[in-house]
């Protein structure tokens, strides 16, 4: 029996969409694969120092490649801590200009400053580490850490926190450079998630006599709270990862103490530096990727828990 | 000391003199460089519901929104002439735009329910005005959501969120909101244009209850609406207002015949 032109051709566009279906499926898998692979390279790689130290991996401070004992408290610290001094400074900035740049600045100005935040968001973070280490490094060395030791030495633990010689690398520096680069990036995310907020939503706390503090206290806050929570996610996620730029000014010394100046190494810079010169096979090489294990982690962990901040509303 | 409007309206016999809650005078309006209002003189007599109608983009909903500033909000958009209420011209710079939209609410086209739950909704624009203890606020609320006939829906959720209520109840939460902060105008901007025809009945009778106590203004694209809900209907066509006069005058024997082809559906 032959088959009608039209049930043919209708045969062939059943087969191509098969292939079609099948080639999108391969893309999603190959996702999947990637990932898992990552985690299990990172795993499989760091099995021999983590069964080597066991808990302790997390509680050693010391990394010594002379010795062949590693510990990664200090590049954790090192990592936790710029990233939060970043995100203390870089959030509220850019929580602001998110804000004034949708709800208050207007014409041509507003549009200036709207395209150089997203052209500061695309600049390659290396820039970032040479202007740090050539700009911010000698004026922390030369004024902010004199001028705050000379005033708060005496106070207790902030004063701890300042000690140390003023050599300007160390956590504040790393988390100054780290803000100015997601500040940027935070803002951009930000600007996007307050323009979805219905204009006649405003209006109507505006309509009901709202000042602009209230209406977005009361109003735009509540209604963008998971765009915002997903905004200071990407940018931490960005702050946790950076390496390049903060292997410049962190000072890369693998100590834990109270300053917040002294030099200090981040999980990130750590492995740059270090990795390329472990031998294949040693204990420095695995402690190495048994940092990047944890790294991912952290990742996941902040973006898991983005996720369950963002389930309990709705 | 009367006024020359109320002399020439009593001499001429027509109707009785009314208060007058908002009086415009020679309007004009623009969006940049775009003329929307064409030297607009109207008044909205007190406890009386007057709709506007007209074409999209007549400019109604723009006429509305000079009445409580929200234009103020967007660069670019101006108001010149006279807006009188209660005695002084809104559109002076030295007016106190909290004040004058605690004193002039507005519903819009959509519900618009805050982040928050009912309680909160109706309590906000309070708050926002007036120092009230848990007990007043508490009559408030329940008073203004008794007027809306919106109480017995949701006296037992009144913390739960506000989106969590229908298009018609979110919108008559709207004109509760709106109302409790004692305004004595109400501003809506086809407040029944999401609703089915059920809410969009139960809102136009809650219009007839409001107006023994607000002047109210409303924009309308539906002409039974403005021929059941309203004692005045102005009639605008490409930024002008063609004809102002009482329903059954617009909906029987308009002067104008521009006003005629529009509620004859000629065009529109």
């Amino acid at each position: 029996m032959r088959m009608t032109p039209v049930l043919r051709s209708s045969h062939r566009r059943a087969g191509f969409d098969a292939v079609f279906h099948g080639l999108l499926l391969l893309c999603s898998l190959l996702v999947l694969a990637m990932l898992g692979g990552l985690i299990l390279l990172m795993a499989t790689g760091g099995w021999q120092a983590f069964t080597r130290f066991g808990l302790s991996f997390f509680t050693t401070v010391s990394w010594n490649p002379v010795k062949d004992t590693y510990g990664v408290l200090a590049p954790l610290l090192g990592t936790l801590v710029s990233t939060l001094i970043a995100m203390l400074i870089a959030v509220p900035m850019a929580f602001g200009t998110a804000f004034w740049l949708t709800y208050i600045a207007s014409g041509r100005f507003a549009s200036i400053v709207g395209t150089t935040i997203q052209l500061l968001a695309a600049v390659p973070s290396i820039i970032f580490g040479m202007w740090g280490f050539q700009t911010i490094v000698p004026f922390i060395a030369r004024d902010v850490q004199p001028f705050l030791n000379h005033h708060f030495r005496h106070v207790p633990v902030l004063g701890s926190m300042l000690s140390g010689p003023p050599v300007g690398t160390g956590l504040v520096t790393a988390g100054i450079i780290l803000a100015v680069m997601i500040a940027p990036f935070i803002t951009a995310v930000m600007v996007d998630v307050f323009g979805a907020v219905p204009p006649m939503l405003r209006e109507s706390a505006y309509g009901l006599g709202a000042t602009r503090w209230e209406m977005m206290r009361k109003i735009v806050v509540p209604w963008s709270r998971n765009g915002m929570i997903g905004a200071i996610v990407l940018g931490m996620g960005r702050a946790l990862g950076e390496t390049m730029a903060v292997t410049f000014i962190i000072g890369n010394v693998t100590t834990v103490g109270w300053s917040l100046f002294a030099p200090r190494s981040t999980v990130a810079s750590l492995i740059a530096l270090q990795f390329p010169e472990s031998p294949e096979g040693s204990l420095r090489l695995s402690s190495l990727m048994a940092l990047g294990f944890i790294l991912m982690l952290l990742s996941c962990v902040s973006l898991a828990l983005a996720r369950c901040l963002r389930g309990k509303r709705q | 000391m009367p006024s020359a409007s109320m002399l020439s309206a009593s001499l001429s016999g027509r109707e009785p003199v009314q208060d007058v809650a908002l009086s415009v005078r020679d309007l004009n309006f623009h969006y940049g460089t775009h003329h929307a209002l064409h030297g607009i003189s109207l008044d909205f007599p007190a406890r009386c519901v007057t709709a506007m109608i007209g074409p999209s983009g007549c400019g109604k909903s723009t006429l509305l929104r000079v009445f409580n500033k929200i234009y103020a909000l967007y660069p670019g958009q101006r108001a010149t002439g006279e807006v009188m209420f209660d005695g002084r011209n809104i559109l002076d710079d030295s007016i106190n735009l909290d004040m004058l939209r605690s004193r002039i609410g507005m519903v819009f086209q959509k519900p618009t329910p805050f982040p928050m739950s009912i309680y909160d909704n109706i309590a906000f624009g309070v708050r926002l005005h007036e120092k009230l203890n848990r007990t007043e606020m508490d009559e408030r609320v329940q008073d203004v959501l008794t007027r809306v006939a919106l109480w017995n829906e949701v006296r037992d959720r009144l913390n739960a969120p506000a989106t969590g209520l229908s298009g018609g109840q979110q919108q008559r939460l709207c004109i509760a909101r709106s109302i409790a902060t004692r305004p004595e105008v109400l501003l809506l901007d086809e407040p029944t244009s999401a609703l089915d025809p059920i809410s969009t009945a139960r809102i136009e009778e809650l219009l007839d209850e409001l107006k023994e106590e607000f002047t109210i203004a409303i924009v309308t694209h539906n002409m039974q609406q403005a021929a059941r809900c309203a004692d005045r209907v102005a009639f605008f066509y490409l930024g002008r207002l063609v004809e102002v006069d009482t329903a059954d005058r617009i909906f029987t024997n308009p002067r104008e015949k521009q006003t005629q082809d529009y509620i004859t559906g000629r065009f529109g």
